[in-house]
């Protein structure tokens, strides 16, 4: 994971810095596949697809080294899943990490959820900065001493240690989903959480790893008749009792887990009439959801579709009071990008800290910024040409057609192979992370 | 006549991707096949509705659904001679047929359903018209469909109340079952209409012996 970090505008003055993290050779295993600030933003977690989980965190201010000042460090690396086998299905079980969620701080350790296609463990990261030293079975190697030699007796003392950070896995929630995990949430009672998969969503304690609740089941009785699967679910981030839930028909669920054991019924359901002229011959896949948040105020749900990000008003269920278009030009693209598989790719989307700006991803390791506010909106490039010292973030534009201008990209010279999937947004300042194939990228936003 | 060679196109496409995806790491995913379904389903409601066009020219019956933009507006003038065969006189499913000259799509489609069959057989092959299921199916795949039928309550379901995934993967080897089942029919070069009725469509009947390769692809493929 190469990172560094530095700063561009967002609609405001901006003083540029960079400051390189790390960088490691990338393989397959490499490519990041989910990132995750926990709920102060002193952490962030990255997971990849070769089971790996990388976390960072945020250097405290010093006044010897203002110019690191907020820059982030790897603090843990461990492997959170491998690969299996599942021997009654002839089936590899992948290790990529599909989603990280952290659990809000109760003591000095940090917990954090990791899940692969079928299994969540709870993950404990502490740190230890002392140890005990003085046994009297053990000589200072560790090796058992022969009880005869001991001749008095002492009392161990704690003596400082350099800092290891350690991560142990605490729960492992198992053989609960029969389909591939796309989502998990942790609930606002900060007791339970929600696994989903395409046609079910489960719903653990933490304490519990034998059992759980299917609160949401959309299996058919004749697998024949299925017309459309789960793609994402996330609870509501103050009522313990609401989540909802999308589908790949582009629509959502919002559910109430107070009406019933199984919330099959759904409380609301939001779905936007299809504009008919823009039917297509792949409108049924664009149109599948490929992710949905809350936002911070629990007030609206933001999705994202392949070439749109909508906002919806939790009280209007017939459309989104906001649509944005994030890359249109591939819209009479897309018979190629069925053929190259891109079609299929699942953007994610975030909200800044205040709600009032939203980002997701594009091509060309393109990701872009709606202001809800003004209405404007920023293409940005995650690359590592832009990112010079002191440089700050130019905003890119993609040529749709007529004249080129100078600094302007047209849609065929886009690299598809370079996607932006995963981005993340700290909970209250303007630094944001973006993934980029196997390379994390770490902004910051700073006014003068 | 653009867009059924594109439609096809699409489909064999499709059905390609579907197979493919079967042999990634991590198994067949439920939500891909869907959508890969759905995208043929399109495909083959475009070309039937194309090829009701092109065969009734001055009957203005406007497609089914608006074609993509990228695919050309049907010439009226052309007759599909090339890609369906005149109604009712060839008992073969187009694609398969051997008796016509290779179009592009016909090659693609003959292609597909060659990879689904896993039979590594030349088109025109008289081995072709070997009869018999277990010619086709490699024992793996028999293997695979046996344990599905075993599976049964075979994870540890942990929660009293979650239900037993005991149907866990088992629509996807049914799916190489049902593909296996049809494609062998039509490999047989039979006459008899194929093993389940094409569901019903504006077509004129004459046309269903020429559909049932695009029926037989788009059901089997729904049907998991």
């Amino acid at each position: 994971i190469f990172s560094f970090s530095f700063f561009f505008f967002l609609n405001n003055s901006f003083a540029p810095l960079v400051t390189i993290v790390g960088a490691l050779q990338g393989n397959n295993s490499d490519i990041i596949s989910t990132v995750e600030f926990n709920h102060t933003g002193e952490l962030l977690a990255t997971g990849d697809k070769g089971g790996r989980v990388v976390i960072f965190q945020r250097e405290q201010e010093s006044k010897n080294q203002i110019h690191r000042r907020g820059e982030y460090n790897v603090y843990s690396t461990f492997q959170s899943h491998e690969p299996e086998f599942d021997y009654l299905k002839s089936l590899e079980i992948e290790e990529k990490i599909n989603k990280i969620r952290w659990l809000p701080q109760q003591n000095a350790a940090y917990f954090l959820l990791s899940t692969n296609d079928k299994t969540v463990k709870l993950w404990k990261v502490s740190e230890r900065d002392k140890r005990p030293e003085g046994y009297n079975l053990k000589d200072e190697e560790g090796r058992l001493r022969d009880p005869a030699t001991i001749t008095t007796l002492r009392v161990p003392v704690l003596r400082p240690m350099d800092l290891m950070v350690e991560a142990t896995p605490r729960r492992v929630f198992a053989n609960a989903h029969t389909y591939h995990i796309n989502s998990i949430s942790v609930n606002s009672d900060y007791e339970t959480y929600m696994s989903a998969d395409d046609l079910r969503i489960n719903l653990w304690n933490f304490e519990i790893t034998n059992q759980s609740f299917n609160i949401v089941d959309i299996k058919p009785a004749n697998m024949e008749e299925l017309t459309e699967v789960i793609t994402a679910a996330e609870f509501h981030p103050h009522h313990c009792n609401t989540f909802v839930y999308s589908s790949s028909k582009g629509t959502i669920r919002l559910c109430d887990m107070r009406a019933s054991a199984l919330c099959d019924r759904h409380t609301k359901f939001f779905e936007e009439p299809e504009d008919p002229s823009n039917r297509s011959f792949f409108s049924e896949i664009i149109s599948s959801i490929s992710d949905v948040k809350f936002s911070h105020s629990g007030r609206y749900i933001m999705t994202r579709d392949y070439l749109t990000v909508k906002v919806w008003d939790l009280n209007m269920e017939n459309r989104p009071i906001e649509t944005y278009q994030v890359h249109d030009y591939l819209r009479s693209k897309l018979c190629s990008l069925y053929e190259n598989d891109c079609i299929f790719d699942k953007f994610e989307c975030v909200w800044n800290g205040s709600d009032s700006v939203i980002m997701t991803g594009s091509y060309n390791n393109f990701f872009r910024m709606f202001d809800r506010n003004t209405k404007r909106d920023v293409t940005l490039e995650a690359s590592r040409e832009n990112s010079k010292p002191r440089a700050i973030l130019k905003p890119r534009k993609v040529c749709v057609g007529g004249k080129r201008r100078k600094d302007e990209i047209s849609v065929d010279s886009l690299d598809f192979s370079k996607k932006i999937l995963h981005t993340a947004w700290h909970p209250s300042e303007n630094i944001i992370a973006v993934a980029a194939t196997n390379n994390l990228y770490i902004f910051q936003d700073k006014v003068n | 006549m653009e867009v059924q060679k594109e439609a096809q196109r699409i489909m064999t496409l499709s059905v390609w991707k579907m197979y493919h995806s079967r042999m990634q790491r991590g198994g067949l995913r439920l939500h891909r096949s869907l959508q890969l379904s759905l995208v043929m389903r399109s495909a083959r409601e475009l070309y039937l509705s194309a090829k009701v066009e092109a065969q009734e020219p001055e009957v203005s019956s406007p497609p089914a659904k608006s074609p993509d933009p990228r695919l050309h507006p049907p010439r009226e003038a052309e007759t599909p001679a090339e890609v369906a065969p005149p109604d009712g006189e060839q008992p073969s499913p187009e694609p398969m047929d051997t008796q016509e000259e290779a179009s592009g799509a016909q090659e693609t489609s003959a292609r597909g359903a060659r990879l689904l069959a896993k039979v590594s057989r030349k088109r025109r092959s008289s081995s072709l018209s070997d009869g018999g299921d277990a010619g086709l199916v490699p024992s793996k795949k028999a293997r695979l469909e046996e344990e599905e039928e075993e599976e049964g309550a075979s994870s540890e379901v942990p929660a009293r109340l979650l239900p037993a995934p005991a149907q866990a993967e088992g629509a996807f080897p049914n799916l190489a079952r049902v593909l296996q089942r049809r494609f062998s029919g039509l490999l047989n070069c039979s006459p008899a209409a194929p093993p389940t009725a094409p569901p019903a469509c504006e077509a004129p009947p004459a046309c269903r012996p020429a559909d049932s390769m695009l029926n037989v692809l788009v059901r089997a493929v729904v049907a998991f």
